[in-house]
């Protein structure tokens, strides 16, 4: 980043011994108490080299990020073994805030990863922390902002910011002092697709100016965009499962010796290497590829015929809800809807509503996904009509329905994941039964006693959709149920979903994901500009490009492509699943949920 | 960057905004020690007087705002009043409820409660006349305050503002699967705000120090001034202070 001008030049290297290398591990390793750990780590990184690390959930990959700058041993409690240099320094022996000449970090959370109440003190902080003189620092900070495409968000307060704008001030903030070292953990993980394709090209201007960068990166076929997997750094490392070093080298190269075991681990992966472990070609137009999709979704559709003939033959289909009576539909009529969050309306200041005059009907057995911009309101729409928010105006008509929350940490209220469960049910044989079946269906049986605030991420994701569904309500409304999972979560969660609907349930599910969306969605409501824009089939929708522009909407390349030949919903609905089941085809642990 | 600049003393701020957040906190402090020696009702009154004008004329607060901002303790200060009338000792004003009210009682519960007014809008004028940043900076300069310390104050006063609507959704999900007794969900909830928030700060404290917080001497990019007029300002108010104690 020397060419920028930034506060300090580019280490490149171990100056005292003249080793051309950035970063040098031997025989890394950290070991947590619980028994967890990573390494051992042999990597060398050259000064200006882009690395991505990827792997399947839990197998070290944070970790591993925080062995290269020291937050592993000095703040974050291991056993670490084996040596590693950064610049020419001891990390072992130096301080993490003495290595922040050298090295930048963006963390996940961008609530968290950003400190100050105003851009551009946070942007400068680093280099006030350096002592850097204030006229370095007077040209470092735009500059970085620059850098970091989000020069328009200086002189903002941080608490007005969006997730995607805070994470481009995180990373301004990383690189203002210009280091020779950029370490990126998942810094799209919180983020819509407006955001995470706002940050990759942030990332991509700071790697241009000369930093090394190490990205962990789970979701790469978004974080890829249209690129694929020309779009992402050039060397891939690969953990497996047990956090040792499976692959490492040119992506090409990693694909060919670990794609298939990366996509059967549950990694996403950037649709062109995805199609290509699959099918043995990456071009979505080859004969291979085409007649694989159309295979898969040729069972999809007659395990689809079989379901319905069975529901037509049975007196009522099986697993059918008791007590959801034919036609018990959810309604808003003329809904302005509060943010959630915002003061109780008053005489003096009625409120602002974030969405206006919302009609919508839920019925019985659809899946319907709600889309739109972050800050949108589509967490205050279902909040609302779930019961929790008064509606500024306008009425909710029809039974009360259950509501699975963004965060699964905020519906955490209880010691164990049994009694997280069974939580506002009378007690009794009929609530242990209930708790018990849950636990079952949702694959929470081993983890019962555990706290629920140990649970991974997505097992946490599974105990408040257990949760939600112990209390049997006739409508299911679910707040990005997909989130930060991988691969496999998120077919689960989105199947589970679908299976709700199959029992009789209406689903409403938001979501940022376009591919879930037309993979599963029959109905999709757009918000944007304070209103519903449309209510359409998701075929319609990905096809319609005034109103993907009017609703800011980013379509994944495969759902573009897939739906231009596909007649209608129901055909990209069946391609897309039935790509889902190939993917669960190559692994027998997949698939956790019904 | 001066045209996006939204921190640092503001030369068009008002007078109490552009004064040095140290000398302010200073000046607070002793107006508050103060007050613990005083039981004179029309020397407290008077300088409760001079608070008003004062938050007044040298912030924006309005009227309204500040009216408002005394709620709190002017509730506090009639519960002085009324616990010191009743169970100081003396010969009866009244009897009320067949409690003797004493004269003594009511001076040093209306002593104690002019005390608070007096304090509340000394702090109310402070607060609304000083950014955060602003006073961390200062009182590391001024005061001699660590900046580990300056700087985990301010990241936590950015953790604080994002509450509230944290503590919205986890009572909203509480709501959604229809809890138990109010009371102990309610303390439910507030250890599910406290993990997250301890998790929170957790991950700020390690963004704190691989920015370099902590690792040597640092340089202040904006730099809150101490001036002259700071020494005038010192010196009026405490003047003014001197005076209705002296001729009160």
């Amino acid at each position: 980043m020397s060419g920028d001008g930034t506060a300090g030049g580019p280490a490149t290297g171990d100056p005292s011994t003249g080793d051309p290398a950035l970063v040098v591990t031997r025989d890394l390793e950290a070991v947590f108490a619980s028994g967890d750990g990573v390494g051992p780590l042999d990597l060398v990184i050259a000064p200006g080299e882009q690395v991505l690390v990827l792997g399947p959930s839990g197998s070290g990959k944070s970790t591993a990020l925080h062995l290269l700058h020291g937050a592993i041993p000095h703040t974050i409690d291991a056993q670490v073994t084996g040596a590693v240099r950064v610049a020419g320094r001891d990390v072992h022996r130096t301080p993490v805030a003495a290595l922040a000449d050298v090295v930048g970090v963006v963390a996940q959370d961008p609530e968290t990863g950003v400190c100050l109440p105003d851009v551009d003190d946070e942007v400068a902080f680093a280099l006030e922390n350096l002592g850097a003189p204030t006229t370095t620092i007077d040209d470092a900070v735009p500059r970085a902002l620059d850098l970091a495409g989000a020069r328009h968000l200086g002189g903002r307060r941080t608490d007005e910011l969006s997730g995607g704008e805070l994470q481009r001030v995180a990373l301004a903030a990383a690189v203002a002092a210009g280091p020779a070292l950029l370490l990126l953990d998942e810094p799209t993980a919180m983020l819509d697709a407006a955001g995470v394709a706002s940050v990759r090209e942030a990332v991509a201007r700071v790697a241009r100016g000369g930093a090394a960068s190490v990205l962990v990166e789970h979701r790469l076929d978004e974080y890829a965009g249209d690129a694929g997997t020309a779009g992402l750094p050039a060397r891939w490392v690969v953990l497996d499962r047990d956090g040792r070093v499976r692959a490492d080298g040119p992506s090409a190269q990693v694909l060919a010796e670990a794609g298939r075991d990366l996509l059967a681990d549950g990694c996403w992966l950037p649709v062109d290497a995805e199609l290509d472990v699959l099918f043995g070609s990456a071009d979505l137009d080859s004969p291979q590829v085409r007649a694989g999709i159309a295979e898969h979704a040729g069972r999809v559709r007659e395990r689809a015929e079989e379901r319905s003939r069975r529901a037509a033959v049975g007196p009522v289909g099986a697993g059918a809800l008791a007590g959801v009576g034919e036609g018990e539909v959810l309604q808003a009529c003329g809904l302005d809807v509060a943010p959630l969050g915002a003061p109780r309306p008053t005489r003096r200041r009625p409120g602002r509503a974030v969405l206006r005059g919302v009609d919508l009907t839920l019925h019985p057995g659809e899946v319907v996904a709600v889309v739109g911009e972050n800050g949108g309101g589509k967490t205050s729409l279902l909040a609302t009509l779930a019961g929790v928010r008064p509606p500024l105006a306008g009425t909710v008509l029809g039974p009360r329905p259950g509501l699975v929350f963004q965060n699964p940490e905020h519906q955490l209220t209880r010691l164990t994941v049994r009694a997280e469960i069974g939580a506002g049910l009378p007690p009794g044989p009929a609530r242990d039964a209930a708790v018990d079946d849950a636990l079952d269906r949702l694959g929470l049986t081993d983890l019962a006693e555990r706290n629920p605030f140990r649970l991974s991420g997505g097992q946490k994701r599974r105990l408040s959709l257990a949760a939600v569904l112990v209390h049997d309500r006739p409508h299911l409304l679910a707040d990005e149920p997909t989130f930060g999972l991988d691969r496999h979560g998120t077919i689960a969660a989105a199947r589970a979903l679908a299976a709700q609907a199959q029992a009789g349930r209406g689903v409403l599910f938001t979501s940022h994901d376009l591919r879930t969306v037309a993979a599963y969605a029959t109905r999709v409501v757009v918000v944007g500009d304070g209103r519903l824009l449309a209510d359409v089939d998701p075929h319609t929708l990905v096809r319609d490009d005034a109103l993907l522009t009017a609703a800011r909407l980013r379509v994944p390349r495969l759902v573009r492509h897939l739906a231009r030949s596909a007649p209608g919903a129901a055909t990209l609905r069946t391609e897309l699943q039935g790509l889902d089941d190939a993917v669960l085809g190559l692994s027998q642990t997949a698939g956790v949920l019904p | 960057m001066t045209d996006t600049q939204p921190t640092g003393t503001q030369p068009t701020g008002t007078l109490l905004e552009r004064r040095n957040p140290t000398v302010k906190v200073a000046l607070l402090c002793a107006v508050s020690l103060t007050t613990l020696f005083l039981f004179d009702l029309s020397v407290l009154a008077w300088l409760w007087g001079l608070g008003v004008v004062g938050a007044l004329a040298t912030t924006r607060l309005g009227a309204r705002r500040l009216v408002l901002a005394h709620a709190p303790f002017v509730a506090f200060g009639v519960g002085l009043v009324a616990v010191n009338a009743v169970t100081r000792p003396g010969p009866a004003l009244v009897t009320v409820l067949g409690m003797d009210v004493t004269r003594a009682g009511l001076a040093v519960g209306a002593a104690l409660a002019l005390r608070a007014l007096l304090i509340g809008v000394v702090t109310v004028a402070f607060l609304a006349s000083t950014p955060p940043r602003e006073l961390m900076v200062s009182l590391t300069r001024h005061a001699r305050l660590s900046p580990r310390y300056a700087y985990a104050l301010l990241a936590a006063h950015r953790m604080l503002t994002a509450m509230p609507r944290r503590w919205a959704t986890i009572r909203a999900a509480q709501a959604v699967r229809g809890s138990g007794p109010a009371l102990p969900e309610a303390g439910r909830a507030v250890v599910t705000l406290l993990v997250g928030a301890i998790r929170g700060a957790e991950r700020t404290a390690l963004a704190l120090e691989s920015r370099g917080l902590g690792s040597g001497p640092r340089s202040v990019w904006h730099v809150v001034p101490l001036t002259w007029a700071d020494g005038v300002f010192a010196v009026v108010v405490t003047g003014v202070a001197g005076a209705v104690l002296a001729f009160a």
